[in-house]
């Protein structure tokens, strides 16, 4: 068959404009939401950004590879323990928590840190429709 | 039963994965993502965070066999890892562009770890590229670090017999090592 154009969807998604634009606008629409979404991103299970938001104090390119290798770790551990697929990974802090799931069925993960101001429950609702969207944009 | 903790590393795609799996006597944890950097290394997963085996030799020494992340992105994981290890098995693909360059590299990355334990090298893939030889990796090792003498081979991380000999060869390095340590002064 031919096929003249490769399409969007075997690009990497960090290299990939479809998933690039989706990944801004879940990320903007999640900080209306949240004034006290810090930080946010999007990346791919082996750790490129895809996109970020408010990135000024914070090394995007590290945080992300940070967040996939705790979100494989947080794997790993519910594989050997046998309790089934992990759903998110919470790291609450005096000043802050950070809240990562998995874009269903995608190899992307959203990584978001939020301030004190919001609780862990609305947290980590804000990052679930967020992770729903961008699996809705790119679908 | 003695133990000893040794990091596998290397570039990405230099068999460390491989190699801990032929090795481990246990379930080897990993944390593998899917590739999307397929220039760098054409495979369909990569270590994100470490793998996890472990090993008994002599029936009295447990060895725990830890695998990091080739990329430099990583270099997070290298720091918490190699902390807890005495041992560096440094795995470098002889296919890799100016491989014996991206050794010494590695090398030094890992240079706090080589210096207060040991460090053995394994080549691999030198199936599907001869050059350089071990000569050539041994050379450039002793121009770069003359005060050491870093044993080189070749090896298939497939091959469980081969990577045996590999780590028999470290803990054996990291053993000698702590026997000439100085004692610590008694007070």
């Amino acid at each position: 068959m031919n096929q003249p154009f490769a399409p969007a969807a075997s690009l990497a998604p960090h290299l990939n404009p479809v998933h690039i634009e989706a990944g801004n606008r879940t990320l903007a629409e999640m900080q209306d939401l949240a004034s006290s979404l810090t930080f946010a991103a999007m990346l791919t299970d082996d750790g490129f950004e895809i996109v970020h938001l408010n990135g000024a104090h914070t090394d995007g390119g590290r945080f992300a590879s940070m967040s996939s290798s705790v979100q494989a770790l947080s794997d790993a551990v519910a594989h050997e323990l046998k309790i089934g697929t992990n759903e998110y990974v919470i790291i609450a802090s005096e000043l802050g928590h950070v809240i990562q799931l998995r874009v269903q069925g995608h190899p992307i993960v959203l990584a978001a840190l939020f301030d004190t101001h919001e609780t862990l429950g609305k947290g980590l609702s804000i990052a679930r429709i967020a992770a729903r969207r961008m699996a809705e944009l790119i679908a | 039963m003695s133990e000893h903790v040794v990091l596998f590393a290397g570039p990405m795609g230099s068999g460390k994965t491989t190699a801990i799996r032929s090795l481990s006597e246990i379930d080897v944890v990993s944390t593998e993502a899917a590739n999307t950097d397929r220039a760098t290394a054409d495979k369909e997963t990569t270590t994100v965070a470490l793998d996890y085996g472990e090993i008994t030799i002599d029936d009295v020494t447990k060895v725990r066999l830890y695998g990091v992340p080739g990329q430099k992105r990583f270099d997070f994981m290298w720091s918490i890892l190699a902390g807890r290890a005495r041992g560096l098995l440094l795995l470098i693909n002889n296919d890799a562009p100016d491989s014996v360059e991206l050794l010494l590299e590695y090398l030094n990355d890992f240079r706090e770890l080589h210096e207060r334990g040991a460090v053995v090298i394994g080549v691999t893939k030198s199936d599907v590229a001869a050059t350089p030889t071990v000569a050539e990796y041994s050379a450039a090792l002793t121009a770069a670090v003359p005060e050491q003498l870093i044993p080189v081979f070749t090896v298939d991380p497939r091959n469980a017999e081969e990577m045996r000999t590999l780590l028999l060869s470290l803990v054996a390095s990291v053993e000698m090592r702590e026997l000439l340590a100085p004692a610590p002064e008694k007070i």
